[in-house]
């Protein structure tokens, strides 16, 4: 193998791999990237054997062949080259690979081609095709609410809840949840759910941009594999049940407040301060035109914060992790929200004002 | 047919056999001889009482006392089965105060050795024996040379059942098991002078504490000069019950629970309950895989206990388990975090071949060769009056009483960790008090301040819980089931929410907020399971106990780390908090966070003799 090209496409192609490399493995193979001159291409993949990423670029391609090299040391190889400057890469010898630019040569060794695992091959029995941005607001609006290293490994991921006429996102991790639907025909005559892992959700987040090109999310065999122009994406899927989220979801609570979401959310932030660092308890009370927002720390320093908001219902105090509430806050993007309670022990529900509320987030009480 | 059991019909078995397989219950050891024979001499007031073994007890046993002995007329019924002057009637069972009480153990030795019983009385001239072998006393007593008191010879354990013979073991071994058996004993009893010798070699021998000193002296030559070292004596009463003894510094833990004494009105124990107690009291300054030290008494109304629950008398039931079990743990819990640092009683560390070698490697506890010195005056550079440096002897007196040395008595208060004078490789902080060098493991002592800090604050803000989107459901025996419902309060006040929702089945719908919430599960198992087996609802506190270990946790997260340049001042600020402390003197790990180095350690590294 032997390839010639500017160092910023090259640095690119690896930028958009190299996450999923994680840094600690105990199979050397996987601390490489897979690279692979054929035709006019180079093709990039990196995998952590959950996931697994593949980007083409167009090089200078002067003698085809396949060979796995250090991603990260490549990586930051690249990196440090000044910008517009004319890199290769060529196998020099058995094991090891020559990286060469202006007067800088790098020797990298290297591991056969041939044992790096793949993913690819993918049956898919379901394709869904919809917009980078349709796609990437389900993403960012529900994402966040994702559990991370939980032994419900299933809450380790989002769910895509796909129906003939919509499609889904939900996210939990046992204390609050937070849905978000997309009108769309799919095409699918039955409801499919599938689970995607953690780390292919913040990939996808990442590598979405919000135009309205089309991207094709393809299902099946346990994997789901998505098309972004010169960029592939495989992931398996997560095996378990997820929770029945639509249960969860409160439908009519007794108390509604409309308030400004700025407003809301600045108090918040600035109450969540004094809060104790460690359960970040807030305490809400809301009375008839008023949110009064509390917090105390253990060394008893305290805040208080005052909102005019709409209180349609008998006033009440609750309390709430006061980051739950920040991260539903920070998902929505209309001017006004709305918070529905039915008692200090029961759910709390929160939804953008407006006629098309396409969010849910629900939010478990904290006794404080 | 292959393996099939010859059928012959039901009989009765003869009173020799049925006296033996009892009597393994009672006896099964030459240890558990001594035991009882001892145990009978205490409970006949006996001031002295001798041992001696030969070949490990398995050729010959003799116990002597001078107590009050027995009337020659009882002889013959000392021996029999079920007779006992201890208790007459049932009533008396319920509150046992001696050691005894079933008329057994004489029967039970006899029905497996040749045995003599001689015995004086005050009132008689002159003493009388009745031997017997294998279960059958000789008809009549026989005058016999004898000192007031009763003297019991055990020959030839288990001739009759050699089955059981082959299970013992070494006579080294078997002296051994009896030597641990006397301990226990003496320990229980300070006021009684014990001796034993195996095969003419002495093996014990101490005498009756008559004051505090001496009765330190005993301690030490029964569990060792370095748990004495390592040791504070506390007592204390509450509400009929009392609890006295020495509880070991958490750095001087074992790697086995071979230095854990515990008596009951006086009976050796080992109780499930209490140990777990114990074990809780030491948690937070302890490794899970060591184990404490301690000599404890703990007496209460005999009506309070049931010891008629184990064949060998060392298992007895509380009446009131959960209050007996929250005054041990309470007690010992507090003691131990009302230590502060005092460098004449802490890790003393030794340079070179001065140190005696410890007896079992200590990975944590570091050799004391200079902490329990007596009397010597403190160091050469600093103008300390020498008045000021408590012997161990006086600083053991003021914690006996426990009560503060008066106001009056302390000299103008140097810090006992002292002042800063750098920091070594970012890792530890030296420091200079009146005795030496202090070296201070930051990182370790940070970590303690914080988690104290921490566990402060949860306790005074109360157990902030959250709640479940979905309850959880959790399957558990009904008893167990039933255990939770009657103690959700409690369970409410350390930030579990539990209601029942089935007779074997609850569901959890809020977890304290610290935890993760299916972590909560099992440790709701684990607590209720636990519980309802002893009867106490005291084990809830590992709720609490596992939120303590998150915020350890966090504390461990928190704490400076290494490489983090001090100043002076912030490092002074360091050693005023870990006075302030609580088990300042260990990381959450059951590590020293700092250990004092005597001048004369290095005075000694320097060849300055004095
Ligand atoms: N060393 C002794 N001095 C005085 N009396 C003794 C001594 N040893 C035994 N006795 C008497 O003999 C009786 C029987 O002793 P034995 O040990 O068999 O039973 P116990 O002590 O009453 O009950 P246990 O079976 O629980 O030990 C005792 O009740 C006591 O009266
Ligand atoms: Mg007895």
């Amino acid at each position: 193998m032997h390839i010639r090209h500017v160092r910023n496409e090259l640095l690119g192609a690896l930028q958009t791999v190299v996450g999923v490399v994680e840094r600690r493995q105990t199979l050397p193979i996987l601390s490489n990237v897979f690279l692979e001159a054929r035709d006019a291409e180079l093709v990039v993949r990196a995998t952590d054997l959950e996931i697994e990423m593949e980007v083409s670029t167009p090089v200078q391609n002067l003698k085809p062949g396949k060979v796995t090299a250090p991603a990260r040391k490549l990586y930051d190889i690249l990196r440090g080259l000044s910008e517009g400057a004319e890199v290769s890469f060529e196998i020099a010898e058995e094991g090891r690979m020559l990286v060469r630019s202006g007067k800088s040569r790098f020797t990298l060794a290297t591991l056969g081609a041939e044992e790096f695992p793949s993913l690819a091959g993918i049956q898919a029995d379901t394709q869904v095709t919809l917009t980078h941005k349709a796609l990437r607001s389900l993403i960012e609006r529900v994402s966040f609410a994702m559990a991370q290293q939980d032994v419900r490994y299933y809450l380790n991921g989002m769910l895509l809840h796909i129906g003939p006429q919509w499609v889904r996102a939900v996210a939990t991790d046992g204390h609050r949840l937070a849905m978000s639907e997309l009108a769309l025909e799919t095409g699918v005559k039955e409801d499919l759910q599938i689970i995607l892992p953690r780390k292919a959700v913040l990939e996808l987040a990442r590598l979405l941009d919000g135009g309205d090109a089309e991207v094709t999310l393809s299902i099946g065999g346990g994997q789901i594999q998505v098309q972004l122009l010169n960029l592939r994406i495989t992931s398996k899927l997560i095996d378990g049940r997820f929770p029945d989220y639509e249960r969860v979801i409160p439908d009519s609570q007794d108390r509604r407040v409309l308030g400004q979401r700025e407003k809301v959310r600045a108090a918040l932030s600035r109450a969540a301060i004094l809060s104790n660092e460690k359960f970040r308890g807030v305490r809400l009370q809301l009375e008839p035109d008023l949110l009064r927002i509390q917090t105390q720390n253990p060394e008893r320093e305290e805040a208080e914060e005052e909102v005019e908001v709409e209180l349609d219902g008998e006033p009440m105090e609750i309390g709430f992790n006061v980051t739950y509430l920040l991260d539903a806050l920070d998902a929505m993007k209309t001017e006004n929200f709305v918070l529905e309670l039915r008692g200090p022990d029961a759910s709390g529900l929160l939804f953008e004002a407006g006629e098309s509320t396409h969010s849910k987030y629900v939010v478990m009480p904290m006794r404080l | 047919m292959l393996g099939s059991v010859k059928m012959t019909t039901i009989k009765q078995l003869p009173e020799v056999l049925i006296n033996q397989i009892k009597a393994g219950e009672v006896v099964e050891r030459p240890a558990a001889v001594v035991k009882e024979l001892v145990e009978n001499a205490l409970d006949a007031g006996a001031r002295r009482v001798v041992v001696e073994l030969e070949q490990g007890g398995l050729r010959r046993i003799l116990v002597r006392d001078d107590g009050r002995g027995i009337p020659r007329e009882e002889l013959p019924l000392a021996l029999a089965r079920h007779a006992t002057s201890k208790i007459a009637s049932l009533d008396d069972l319920e509150r046992v105060a001696s050691l005894g009480f079933r008329g057994e153990a004489l029967a039970s030795i006899l029905a497996v050795s040749r045995l003599s019983l001689s015995s004086r009385t005050a009132v008689e001239p002159h003493g009388w024996r009745l031997g017997g072998e294998g279960g059958l006393a000789s008809a009549e007593p026989v005058p016999a040379a004898q000192a007031q008191g009763t003297a019991v010879e055990v020959l030839d354990l288990f001739f009759s059942t050699p089955a059981r013979r082959k299970f013992m073991k070494s006579p080294g071994t078997e002296a051994r098991h009896v030597e641990t058996a006397l301990r226990r004993l003496a320990l229980a009893r300070p006021d009684v002078a014990f001796a034993l010798s195996h095969d003419g070699r002495r093996l014990l021998d101490v005498e009756p504490a008559e004051d505090a000193a001496a009765n330190e002296r005993r301690l030490a030559a029964v569990c060792g000069a370095e748990f004495l070292a390592n040791a504070i004596y506390r007592e204390a009463e509450l509400g009929g019950l009392r609890l006295a003894g020495w509880i070991a510094l958490p750095s001087f833990s074992r790697a086995q629970p071979d230095l854990q004494f515990l008596t009951v009105n006086g009976r050796g124990v080992r109780d499930r309950l209490l140990g777990a107690a114990l074990r809780r009291a030491y948690a937070d300054a302890l490794h899970s895989t060591r184990h404490p030290a301690f000599v404890l008494a703990l007496t209460l109304d005999p009506a309070a206990v049931d010891v008629n629950v184990h064949p060998q008398k060392t298992e007895v039931r509380f009446r009131e388990a959960a209050r007996v079990h929250d005054f041990l743990f309470g007690l010992v819990h507090r003691w131990l975090r009302e230590l502060r640092p005092e460098p004449e009683h802490h890790h003393g560390v030794g340079f070179g071949s001065a140190a005696e070698p410890a007896r079992e490697p200590q990975p944590y506890a570091l050799p004391l060769s200079t902490a329990p010195r007596l009397g010597e005056p403190p160091g050469r550079y600093f103008a300390a009056p020498a008045a000021s440096a408590p012997t161990w002897a006086g600083l053991a007196e003021v914690s006996r009483a426990a009560v503060p040395a008066p106001p009056g008595a302390t000299s103008p208060v140097e810090h006992p960790l002292g002042y800063a004078v750098a920091q070594l490789h970012g890792i530890f902080i030296l420091a200079q008090n009146a005795r030496g060098l202090i070296v201070v493991d930051m990182h370790a002592a940070h970590e303690r301040v914080l988690y104290e800090r921490y566990k402060r604050e949860l306790a005074e803000g109360g157990v902030p819980s959250q709640a479940l989107l979905a309850p959880v459901l959790v399957n558990l025996p009904e008893d167990e089931a039933e255990a939770a419902e009657t103690q959700s309060a409690t369970l409410l006040a350390a930030g579990l929410q539990v209601d029942r929702s089935g007779p074997g089945q609850l569901l959890v719908r809020a977890t304290p907020a610290l935890l993760p919430s299916e972590a909560v599960v099992d440790l709701l198992r684990q607590v209720l399971g636990r519980s309802s087996d002893s009867g106490s609802h005291a084990h809830l506190g590992e709720v609490l106990d596992a939120q303590h270990r998150v915020l350890a946790e966090m504390a461990c997260k928190a704490a400076i780390k290494a490489n983090r340049v001090m100043s002076l001042s912030e490092m002074n600020a360091l050693l005023r908090d870990m006075e302030q402390t609580e088990l300042a003197g260990q990381c959450n790990h059951g590590r020293p966070t700092w250990v004092q180095v005597e001048l004369a350690e290095l005075d000694r590294l320097f060849l300055r003799g004095r």
